[in-house]
């Protein structure tokens, strides 16, 4: 299953590329992020709780970002195990682009789902993802706003 | 012979007698393994792998073993000891090769669905929320998901204990193939693409494991067709005599060849029992019965057929390939299906030379084996779309190029080019009567007529030749513990009344009550007079029980035999006491009667008092055993058998794809027929499963061996909505191998359904130039071939 | 944590504890032991765990137990106790519209909601009726057959 899609944002790549490294802001604008912590420059450990179709599952999985290329691209990808839900797993290749003082962020993702998810959900995963996703990057440009208003004011 | 079946006896033998088993069911008050429940009962819950191929780097059950409720949490390293271990290989099926099973994934892990650890808890929900608390880790491996993978040499076999991803291949050749083909004035030509699918009995699979260490017995409440085999396979595998394993199948919510496999959870479930010394509870839900329950059926076909300028058919060539799973299934293997698929091509006709190929191959989805009409589908689904494509070639009507074909009626006994030998058929006489049946000659006039006003109508043809009745040869000679044979002890009650324990089962298709009426008749009695006890290993003799259409056939003659055998010894009894020679004695209308006049000499009720009350005042040497046990095995031909022919009306829409089924007619020949309204309903429940194969059900994997659909709100079954009033005719053609005649019918329907709804629904597309050759013949599919959408084979055609 | 459910269930009042996430058809089966409810798919589409829940029939897969707090509860063993769907239950004998009866209950359920509905259904209305009631071994005519049948015989009655 592929899912890309755009968002501009307000703040220049430089302060979003540093936002998508930042575990405070990840752990917020994920869907349903219940732990984050950073394992190493590049890897984040978190739990994830999430409802695809008529499975609810507690993922614990990794996120790695690779092929970076400051500020402009990296690869996201990431594997979680959901216990009996099964698994999910994808990769995300981000980029952003200036645009007058901000950003427009793009991303091609692909994603897969294993055992029980995959056997229940495939139908509704199409529109899950593209949801989880569209939800991701609205709480990301939220809390991307937030920060950067509460910087200038200090 | 003067054993044979007389009809002019008093008969329920023929008779539409209703299912007294059946009151129960209307009530609510039908008793299966998956509403058991018994003092100490624990359940079973089981975590399953998600990954289609991977090796287990991590399995951590200590959490999971401290949750609320939970007894016990097994994995590989507590189970797997406890048994042998089995391997789904059998001796006639030369070359092939299987790795060996055991009950729980070691190490390596081989479809999504295998079954990694086992919760035994106080609840069937406090098991599942501990399966929650496993870790596991899986290493992914590659995954052998579809055609294009397991025919690649590069490929990984799909179990890293097989050294390729073929199972088995076997080659059929008559001398004459080739020349056939050469000399032929026409060849026709194809490839079939046959979907997975799987039995969706509507109760699940229902195990409840009772091990009584006091008495050293095993009780295994199983759902299940065949409960002495499975009482073999336990004592077996677990080092247990079989005296102490007792198997008991009670009502079972549908079977159709699905529940007669061993399976993983079935062996961990009686394993735990063994363990924990109480009664441990598997029911499948419905995911997992579409992960772990057989699938059957992924094949793809290529086929062509020569035939001379007159259109008679002289050869076929048949390469068939079929995906299994990554282990062979036990104990009646994954190649039975398509040995019979290469064996049943062309089996109608009068066709002197073939060549068959078929290759099994090895790939990670859930196991394929024996589901209702194994084989048949395929076979006659190629056969019968060979035969009409040659027809249009040759400008000849359906009916009439099968007429020209088909063996004729007194032709038999004969053989067939892939080496099946026919006792007697009866394709002609079946074609007259199902010609007459459907009007043939009305409809199509008015196929005609709407085609003028734009409403794609099509009518759709398919003999079929059934195998029923096995004997040894099916899987006995190589080396399974199938029992071939059939046994049933008949008693006289106390009060003159009859109980009959045999070992063919019950799941519906109303074994009991034939056998009621086959035993009534030999004593004289009416059905409702006989109790028929089946599906206790303990309370009846052993035998193969219901598979393959064995239930009537061999069943069936079994308690004929018995019942005379037990007849024979009541006058002798009556003789005693009546001091008349046993041979002037019959049994009729639950006397005994002087054979020549019918006069009344002796109630049985009043000899079975003085037998069983008074045996002192039987003359001194009298025998006064009311009870006798029989035998029987089928002896003359290896297979029983049966012909028809089928045909569906369909209407195709040709902006939807959708196909309304307008009406189906099937034309049967099963041997005697012991009672009609089982026979006709048998068929027409048959038939819906066919046409459920032909247009809606499919277990779709993707490319990573990831089951898609497993629900029935994703995976589509005939409702009655879809379904069409359905017509049938009988022919009876008894076989003279037994004295009832009976032979099979189960999977008649079956085995020829999608084959006249394919050829009806390329019937309602010819004149648009479009060709389904693909099943389920969804809608994208026959827009498919419409050319509106894509017109590349989809993705599920590899 | 485990709550107080009391309901009528075939007429007899029943109290009992439950656990909230259980469902009716649980309940009906593993608590109360009324087995003639079966379960076939879990998520409502198969209808083999149809009751009538205060008359109307309900996926007892699909309702909690706590859902059916107050009400009357009525399984396949109500009906056939209180002799409502005799001639139905007979029709479908007469038919053999059954074969191992796993699906029975559910379509003697919602047989006898379309019967009351009033109107002698055809053919067509009936097999629409039991569009949600997914039968494996008859292939439905049968079925059919004797709610046709008994829909006849009551219209006249």
């Amino acid at each position: 299953m592929e899912l890309t899609g755009s968002h501009s944002l307000t703040q220049p790549p430089e302060t979003v590329w540093r936002a998508l490294f930042d575990p405070e802001v990840l752990a917020r604008a994920i869907p349903g992020c219940e732990t984050l912590a950073q394992t190493s420059d590049d890897a984040f450990a978190a739990t994830v709780k999430l409802k695809i179709g008529p499975v609810s599952a507690r993922f614990k999985g990794e996120v790695e970002l690779a092929d970076k290329e400051p500020p402009f691209a990296c690869t996201l990808s990431g594997k979680g195990s959901g216990g009996i839900a099964g698994f999910a797993k994808g990769a995300a290749r981000v980029t952003l682009a200036p645009e007058g003082t901000g950003t427009v962020l793009s991303y091609t993702a692909e994603a897969a789902l294993g055992g029980k998810l995959a056997a229940l959900g495939s139908r509704l995963i199409q529109a899950t993802a593209a949801k989880l996703a569209d939800e991701f990057f609205t709480r990301f440009a939220d809390v991307l706003n937030e920060t950067t208003t509460t910087a200038t004011t200090d | 012979m003067t054993q044979r079946f007389a009809p002019d006896r008093p008969a329920h033998i023929g008779q539409p007698h209703l299912r007294r088993n059946a009151l129960r069911h209307l009530a609510g008050r039908g008793a299966y393994v998956s509403d058991l429940a018994l003092p100490r009962m624990v359940h079973a819950a089981f975590l399953r792998s998600p990954m289609a191929h991977g090796r287990i780097t991590a399995l951590d059950l200590d959490e999971a073993r401290a949750a609320p409720g939970v007894i016990a949490v097994y994995s590989a390293a507590d189970l797997n000891p406890m048994c042998q271990g089995w391997t789904g290989v059998l001796s006639h099926f030369a070359g092939m090769t299987s790795p060996a099973q055991s009950i729980l994934a070691d190490q390596e892990v081989l479809w999504v669905g295998h079954p990694v650890a086992m919760v035994i808890a106080r609840t069937r929900a406090e098991a599942e929320d501990a399966c929650e608390k496993i870790l596991l880790d899986i290493d992914d491996l590659p995954a052998v998901a579809g055609f294009a993978p397991a025919l690649d040499p590069d490929m990984p076999a799909a179990a890293e204990a097989s050294a390729s991803n073929l199972c088995f291949r076997a080659e059929l050749k008559t001398e004459g193939a080739a020349a056939a083909f050469d000399g032929a004035a026409l060849v026709v030509e194809g490839e079939w693409r046959f979907g997975r699918h799987t039995a969706v009995t509507l109760e699940p699979r229902a195990v409840v494991a009772d091990y009584d260490p006091a008495s050293g017995q095993l009780t295994v409440h199983h759902g299940t067709q065949t409960p002495f085999q499975f009482q073999d396979v336990y004592a077996r595998q677990f080092g247990l005599p079989d005296n102490r394993v007792r198997v008991i199948s009670p009502d079972v919510g549908g079977s159709f060849g699905m529940k007669l496999h061993l399976y993983h959870e079935e062996m961990a479930t009686v394993a735990a029992s063994l363990k924990l010394h109480r009664p441990v509870r598997f029911v499948a839900d419905r995911l997992e019965s579409f992960t772990s329950d057989i699938h059957a059926r992924d094949h793809k076909v290529k086929a062509r057929m020569a035939l001379d300028g007159q259109g008679q058919v002289l050869a076929m060539e048949v390469l068939d390939r079929t995906l299994i799973g990554p282990y062979s299934t036990y104990p009646r293997t994954s190649v039975a299906e398509g040995n019979q698929v290469i064996r049943l091509m062309g089996a109608p006709y009068a066709m002197p030379d073939y060549h068959g190929v078929l290759e099994v191959l090895f790939q990670n989805k859930v196991q394929t084996s024996q589901y209702r009409a194994v084989g048949h589908p395929i076979a006659v689904q190629v056969t019968e779309a060979l035969i009409d494509l040659a027809a249009e070639k040759l400008g000849l009507d359906p009916f009439e190029m099968r007429a020209r074909n088909v063996v004729a009626d007194d032709a038999y006994p004969c053989a067939s080019a892939t080496g099946y030998r026919f006792e007697k058929l009866s394709h002609q006489e079946s074609l007259r009567r199902l010609r007459a049946l459907m009007d043939y000659d009305g409809l199509r006039a008015e196929q005609a007529a709407l085609r003028e006003k734009g409403i794609h109508r099509g009518i759709g043809l398919a003999t079929f030749v059934e195998i029923t009745n096995p004997g040894a040869a099916f899987y006995g000679v190589g080396g399974a513990r199938i029992s071939a044979q059939d046994g049933a002890v008949v008693r006289l009650t106390p009060g003159g009344e009859a109980h009959c324990a045999i070992s063919v089962t019950e799941q519906g298709q109303g074994t009991e009550t034939i056998i009621a009426q086959i035993v009534a008749d030999q004593l004289g009695l009416t059905p409702d007079q006989v109790k028929v006890v089946t599906g206790d290993t303990d309370a009846t003799p052993s035998g193969g029980a219901t598979w393959a259409c064995r239930g009537a056939g061999i069943g069936g003659e079994t308690a004929l035999r018995a019942g005379r055998k037990l007849a024979e010894q009541l006058c002798r009894i009556a003789g005693a006491i009546l001091q008349a020679a046993p041979e002037s004695l019959a049994l009729r209308g639950g006397a005994v009667v002087d054979a020549a006049t019918g006069a009344e000499r002796l109630a049985l009720a009043e000899l079975a008092r003085i037998a069983t009350y008074r045996p002192d005042t039987l003359p001194e040497g009298t025998d006064n055993s009311l009870s006798v046990a029989q035998h029987f095995a089928p002896q003359g031909y290896p297979f029983g058998f049966t012909n028809g022919v089928q045909a569906a009306w369909v209407e195709v829409d040709t902006e939807t794809g959708l196909v309304k089924l307008l009406k189906h007619w099937v034309v049967e020949d099963c041997g005697r027929i012991i009672n009609p309204l089982l026979v006709d309903e048998q068929i027409r429940g048959g038939v819906v499963q066919g046409l459920g194969a032909a247009l809606y059900e499919e277990c779709l994997y993707d490319d990573a061996g990831q089951l898609l659909n497993g629900s029935l709100a994703d995976y589509l079954v005939p409702m009655a909505g879809e379904m069409p009033d359905i017509l049938i005719g009988h022919v009876e053609t008894p076989t003279e191998d037994t004295i009832l005649g009976a032979k099979g019918v189960g999977e008649a329907g079956t085995a020829a359904a999608g084959a006249a709804v394919m050829n009806a629904v390329n019937d309602a597309l010819r004149p648009f130039g479009a060709r389904l050759c693909q099943t389920p013949m969804t809608p994208a599919r026959i827009l498919a071939a419409l050319g509106i959408g894509p017109t590349e084979r989809d993705e599920t055609w590899n | 944590m485990k709550q107080a459910l009391e309901l009528q269930v075939n007429g007899e009042a029943v109290a009992l504890m439950v656990e909230p996430r259980q469902t009716l058809a649980d309940v009906l089966r593993d608590s109360l032991r009324l087995t003639g409810t079966h379960l076939g798919c879990e998520m409502g589409v198969c209808g083999a765990c149809l009751v009538l829940l205060d008359g109307k029939p309900v996926h007892g897969c699909l309702t909690l137990a706590v859902q059916a707090q107050g009400c009357a509860v009525t399984t396949v063993e109500g009906l056939d106790a209180s002799g409502e769907i005799a001639d139905l239950q007979a029709e479908f004998h007469a038919r053999n519209a059954l074969q191992c009866g796993y699906c029975t209950p559910g379509m003697l359920m919602t047989a006898q909601a379309l019967l009351k509905r009033g109107a002698v259904p055809d053919r067509a209305e009936i097999r629409e009726a039991l569009s949600g009631n997914f039968c494996r071994c008859t292939g439905y005519e049968a079925i059919v057959d004797a709610i046709a049948a008994t829909a006849a015989k009551r219209g006249a009655a």
